[in-house]
C-alpha cells in the first residue's frame, strides 16, 4: 500500500506518517517513508510519502500510489499524479466548485480516480470552536472511512492517543469520531 | 521538539536522523556536537534523548557554527575517546578548514563526520555533494541507502576510523534523513576508553614538517581502506544479480539504489544487475571494474555528483553525467530514474507524467505551488515591514534563516551564506564611497545566524568604520532549522546540563558598536522611527549601528494578546500595498472583488497588520467572530 499525504507546512502532515507507522510497526509490517522538514515548513507545499510492504525506497513514483490524502484541495488536485489508476484522492475541501471543473471531472473520470472529501474546516468550526490543529486527526477519520485502506479505526484510534500529548486524548478521540462519521 | 518513540520489543519506527543518532549513543561515542542544519538537524537532540534514555555519559553540545563543533570533536578524539561531528553539506564549507587538517592527523579516539546532503535542494543554497569532499580530503566516505543501514553503517565508521586513524565521513542524503523506517534498537556498545591525551607534538602540532610524513601515510591509508573496502565490507557493497541475462548492469549508491530496486520489481525486471556501492570514496575498484566487465552497458546512479564515476580510471564507456544521460543538477526522484532507465530497457515510464487535462483544470483553478513564507504572526514581518517603510532606498543584504523569506517583501536583496548580511553591509558601503556615492544599506541576520559567523564581520565593520545599519532579529530560537537553541537561548540539548545566555546587545558593545537599541519587534511604528535614526548615526559617526529587534517565535507559541482583525471592505481600495510589503498568509487578496480579506484557515490574531494599510482598513474587532 503506498500512500503520499500533501499539504501546506504547518497543517500537521507529518502526523499521518507517524500514524500510519505505528499501526505498520504494530502489525509487524515493514515500513518506509519519505517526509519534508525545513523550509517547505514554513508555509508552503510538502508532500510525505509512505509505504507499507516490501519496499526499500522512501518514494512513491508517481503513477504508483494507492491513497493521495490531501489536507489542502489545491494541493491535492496538484499532486493528483501520484495516484495511480484507479486510486483513491481523500480531501479536506473549503471551496467545492473546484470539483466541478469539468477538465478536472474528466480527467478523474479518465483514469478512474475515486474522490472523498471532507469539508474539514467547516466540521472544525462547528465542533471544535475553529481549532485547525485538528485537521491531521479529522482526516485520518475520514480515510479510515472512507474504505480506501484497510485500516480499522480502533487501530487508528490506539496510534493517534499513544502518538499525541494526553492532554488531547478526548478531544482527539472526538475528532477522529468526527472524520469518521463525515464520510 | 522531541518526540516519543514508539518500541515493540526491540524495533521502533525512527526517522532516518534518529536511527543515525541511535547509532552514534549506541557506539558508545563520547563527544557529539553539531550546528543544525536541515536535513541534519534532527540528529542531535535526538542523540541527547538516547543518551539520558540509555545513561550514556556522553557530552551533546550545540557548537555556535560548524568550524566549532568539528574542532570540539577533533580534539576529544586526540584524547583517544569516541567523537562525532554533524552538519548539514554547506555546514562543511565552513568547518572545511578544519577537516582538510584533520584527515593529515593519526587519529586516536574514533570520529565520525556525518554530513547531511540535499540533492533538490529542499532547504539549502547550493545542491554540493559531501563525497566529494570527502574525495578531497582523502577520508572514507559510507554512503547509506536507508535509514536503517545508516545506522548500521555508524558502527563500521567508528570501527574503521580507530583501526586506520582517520575521521570517516557517513554521508546521508536528505532522503535518508526524512526517511521513516522500522530499525532495531540495541544497547550501548561498551569501551574502556577514557580521556588521555599524551603530548606527541609531532602528532598533534600541524607543522609543514608533519605534512611531509602524514600526506604519504594519508595516501597509504586511502589504499589499505579500498583493499578493505574491496573485500570486508559485503554488508554495504554487493550485487543484486539478474536472475535472467543481464541487459543493463547498474552501480548505484545511496538512495538512488533503492529507487532502482523498487522500480525493477515494480516493473517485473529480471535481466537487469545492480551492483550496489555503500562506500563510494575510495571507490572498491576491482569490484566494480569486474562487474562492468560482466554487463553490455553500465548506468551509474548517484547524488549529485559523478564521484564514483570520476574514479574510474576510464569512464568513456559507461552511461552516466560524463555523457548526459545522467542529468547534471537536481535530485534523482523515481520519476527521473524512470526516464534515464525506461528507454535503456525498451519500455514506457509508465503513467504519472504530465496530463493535459490536468494541467488545463489547474490553470483554469489557478492552483500553483505554494512558495513558502514566514508563519502568520511572525515577527521577521513585522520587522521587514519597519525597515523597508523607514528607507525604502536602502540596499537591504540578508542571510540564512526564516527571515530569508523577507525576500516576498521585498525587504531582502541579496543572500550569500551565513555571516554575509554583515559582510555585504560592508562591501555594500565600500563600493558606494569608493565610488564617491551613498546609499542607506540595513542588513538583517537572526539571532542563531549572528552567532554563527556575524560577528566577525561585525568587528571588522567596527575597526574600518563602514556605515550601515545591522538589524538583529532575536526571535529567541533558530527557527528555520526547527527550533534549537543558541547561545541567546542559552539551554542545552541533555538533561541536567546548564547553559548561560550570551547577551546580544553586550556582545555587539563587546566589538565596539556605540548605537545599541532593542525594540519590540511587533511595534512597527518605534521600529521605522529608530531604524532611520541608526542610519543617520551610521553615517555620521561612520560606523556601524545595531538594532535588535525582539519578540519570540511563533513556533514557541509564546502567550501574546489576541488581536482578532477584518478588513473594512468599504475603506480598503484594493492597492496591495498590505499584499507587497507585510505578505501574510493571513491576509489575502481577492481578485474578484478586489479587495483584501482575512483568511481565517491562518490568521493568528497578532495584530500588527492594523499599524500596516495606509487607509486604516484593517482594523481590530472587539467581539469574536469576524
Ligand atoms: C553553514 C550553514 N549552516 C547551517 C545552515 C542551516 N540553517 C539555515 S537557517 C539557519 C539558522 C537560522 O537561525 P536564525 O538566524 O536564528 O534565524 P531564524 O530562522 O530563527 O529566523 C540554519 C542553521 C545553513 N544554511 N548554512
Amino acid at each position: 500500500m503506498q500512500y503520499v499525504i500533501v499539504g501546506i507546512g504547518g497543517q500537521g502532515i507529518l502526523f499521518t506518517s507517524k500514524v500510519l507507522g505505528k499501526i505498520a510497526l504494530d502489525r509487524g509490517a515493514e515500513a518506509i517513508g519519505s517526509e519534508v522538514h525545513g523550509m517547505a515548513q514554513r508555509g508552503g507545499s510538502v508532500v510525505s510519502h509512505f509505504k507499507i510492504g516490501d519496499y526499500q525506497s522512501p518514494l512513491v513514483q508517481a503513477g504508483e500510489a494507492d491513497v493521495l490524502l490531501a489536507f489542502d484541495q489545491g494541493e491535492g488536485i496538484r499532486n493528483l499524479h501520484f495516484l495511480r489508476d484507479g486510486g483513491s484522492l481523500v480531501v479536506n475541501i473549503h471551496d467545492e466548485k473546484a470539483f466541478e471543473n469539468p477538465n478536472l471531472l474528466e480527467y478523474l473520470k479518465k483514469r478512474g480516480i475515486k474522490v472523498h472529501s471532507v469539508k474539514g474546516y467547516d466540521l472544525l468550526r462547528e465542533h471544535m470552536g475553529g481549532n485547525f490543529l485538528f485537521l491531521n486527526v479529522l482526516l485520518a477519520g475520514a480515510m479510515c472511512a472512507s474504505g480506501v485502506t484497510d485500516l480499522a479505526f480502533d487501530e487508528v484510534a490506539a496510534a493517534v492517543k499513544e502518538l499525541s500529548p494526553a492532554k488531547f486524548e478526548d478531544a482527539n478521540r472526538k475528532v477522529l469520531q468526527l472524520g469518521y462519521e463525515a464520510h | 521538539m522531541m518526540e516519543v518513540f514508539h518500541t515493540v520489543s526491540t524495533k521502533a519506527i525512527l526517522l532516518g536522523n534518529e536511527a543515525i543518532a541511535r547509532g552514534i549513543v549506541e557506539s558508545g561515542c563520547l563527544v557529539a556536537t553539531a550546528y543544525p542544519g536541515t536535513p541534519s538537524s534532527e540528529i542531535l537532540p535526538a542523540v541527547a534523548k538516547f543518551a539520558d534514555e540509555l545513561a550514556s555519559p556522553m557530552a551533546v553540545e550545540w557548537g555556535v557554527n560548524e568550524k566549532v563543533a568539528f574542532e570540539m570533536a577533533l580534539a576529544a578524539s586526540f584524547t583517544g575517546v569516541r567523537s562525532c561531528a554533524v552538519m548539514k553539506q554547506v555546514g562543511l564549507n565552513v568547518a572545511a578548514d578544519p577537516f582538510m587538517s584533520a584527515a593529515h592527523f593519526d587519529l586516536k579516539g574514533g570520529m565520525l563526520l556525518v554530513t547531511a546532503d540535499d540533492p533538490g535542494p529542499h532547504s539549502s543554497q547550493t545542491e554540493q555533494d559531501s563525497r566529494y569532499f570527502a574525495m578531497f580530503a582523502k577520508v572514507p566516505c559510507f554512503d547509506p541507502a536507508t535509514g536503517a543501514e545508516a545506522k548500521e553503517m555508524v558502527f563500521d565508521a567508528f570501527d574503521l576510523s580507530e583501526r586506520f586513524g582517520i575521521i570517516t565521513m557517513l554521508r546521508p542524503s536528505v532522503r535518508v534523513n526524512h526517511c521513516r523506517q522500522s530499525v532495531d534498537l540495541g544497547e550501548i556498545r561498551t569501551r574502556d576508553e577514557e580521556a588521555k591525551f599524551v603530548k606527541e607534538p609531532s602528532r598533534w602540532v600541524c607543522l609543514p614538517a608533519s605534512v611531509k610524513v602524514n600526506h604519504p601515510r594519508l595516501n597509504r591509508k586511502v589504499e589499505d581502506i579500498r583493499t578493505a573496502f574491496e573485500t570486508e565490507f559485503s554488508k554495504y557493497n554487493y550485487e543484486v544479480p539478474a536472475k535472467k541475462e543481464s541487459v543493463l548492469g547498474i552501480v548505484a549508491s545511496g538512495v538512488s539504489f533503492s529507487v532502482v530496486m523498487d522500480m525493477l520489481k515494480g516493473w517485473g525486471r529480471e535481466d537487469v544487475s545492480v551492483l550496489k556501492i555503500g562506500t563510494p570514496h575510495p571507490l572498491p575498484l576491482k569490484m566494480v571494474t569486474e562487474f562492468m566487465a560482466r554487463q553490455p552497458k553500465v548506468l551509474f546512479l548517484e547524488e549529485t555528483y559523478p564521484v564514483m564515476e570520476l574514479q574510474l580510471p576510464d569512464r568513456t564507456g559507461i552511461l552516466g553525467r560524463w555523457n548526459g544521460v545522467v542529468p547534471g543538477a537536481g535530485e534523482l526522484l523515481p520519476e527521473v530514474i524512470a526516464s534515464i532507465l525506461a528507454p535503456l530497457l525498451g519500455r514506457e515510464a509508465g503513467p504519472g507524467g504530465e496530463d493535459p487535462l490536468l494541467k488545463q483544470a489547474l490553470e483554469d483553478l489557478k492552483v500553483t505551488p505554494r512558495r513558502p513564507m514566514l508563519c502568520p504572526g511572525c515577527p521577521h514581518r513585522a520587522s521587514f515591514f519597519s525597515i523597508r517603510q523607514a528607507l525604502p532606498n536602502a540596499v537591504n543584504p540578508s542571510d540564512i534563516g526564516c527571515y530569508t523569506l523577507g525576500v516576498n517583501q521585498k525587504a531582502v536583496d541579496a543572500v550569500v551564506d551565513m555571516g554575509a548580511s554583515v559582510t555585504m553591509g560592508s562591501g555594500f558601503y565600500l563600493a558606494h564611497k569608493a565610488s564617491g556615492t551613498e546609499r542607506p544599506v540595513v542588513s538583517t541576520i537572526g539571532d542563531s545566524t549572528f552567532f554563527h559567523m556575524g560577528l566577525p564581520g561585525l568587528a571588522s565593520a567596527v575597526y574600518n568604520r563602514h556605515s550601515f545599519v545591522l538589524a538583529i532579529l532575536d526571535n529567541s530560537t533558530t527557527a528555520m532549522t526547527g527550533g534549537q537553541a543558541n547561545p541567546s537561548v542559552g539551554t542545552k540539548l541533555r538533561k541536567g546540563d546548564e547553559g548561560r545566555k550570551v547577551d546580544i546587545e553586550g556582545a555587539c558593545r563587546g566589538c565596539g558598536v556605540t548605537f545599541v537599541k532593542t525594540l519590540e519587534a511587533y511595534d512597527v511604528r518605534k521600529g521605522k522611527e529608530v531604524i532611520a535614526e541608526a542610519w543617520e548615526y551610521a553615517r555620521e559617526r561612520r560606523e556601524p549601528a545595531v538594532v535588535i529587534f525582539r519578540h519570540p517565535c511563533m513556533l514557541l507559541r509564546p502567550e501574546q494578546s489576541s488581536i482578532p482583525v477584518r478588513v473594512d471592505p468599504g475603506k480598503c481600495i484594493g492597492c496591495k500595498f498590505c499584499i507587497n510589503f507585510f505578505n501574510c498568509p493571513g491576509l489575502v487578496f481577492n481578485e474578484e472583488t478586489k479587495k483584501a480579506f482575512i483568511d481565517e484557515r491562518f490568521c493568528v490574531s497578532c495584530g500588527v497588520c492594523v499599524s500596516v494599510c495606509p487607509h486604516g482598513a484593517i482594523e481590530a474587532v472587539q467581539e469574536e467572530g469576524r
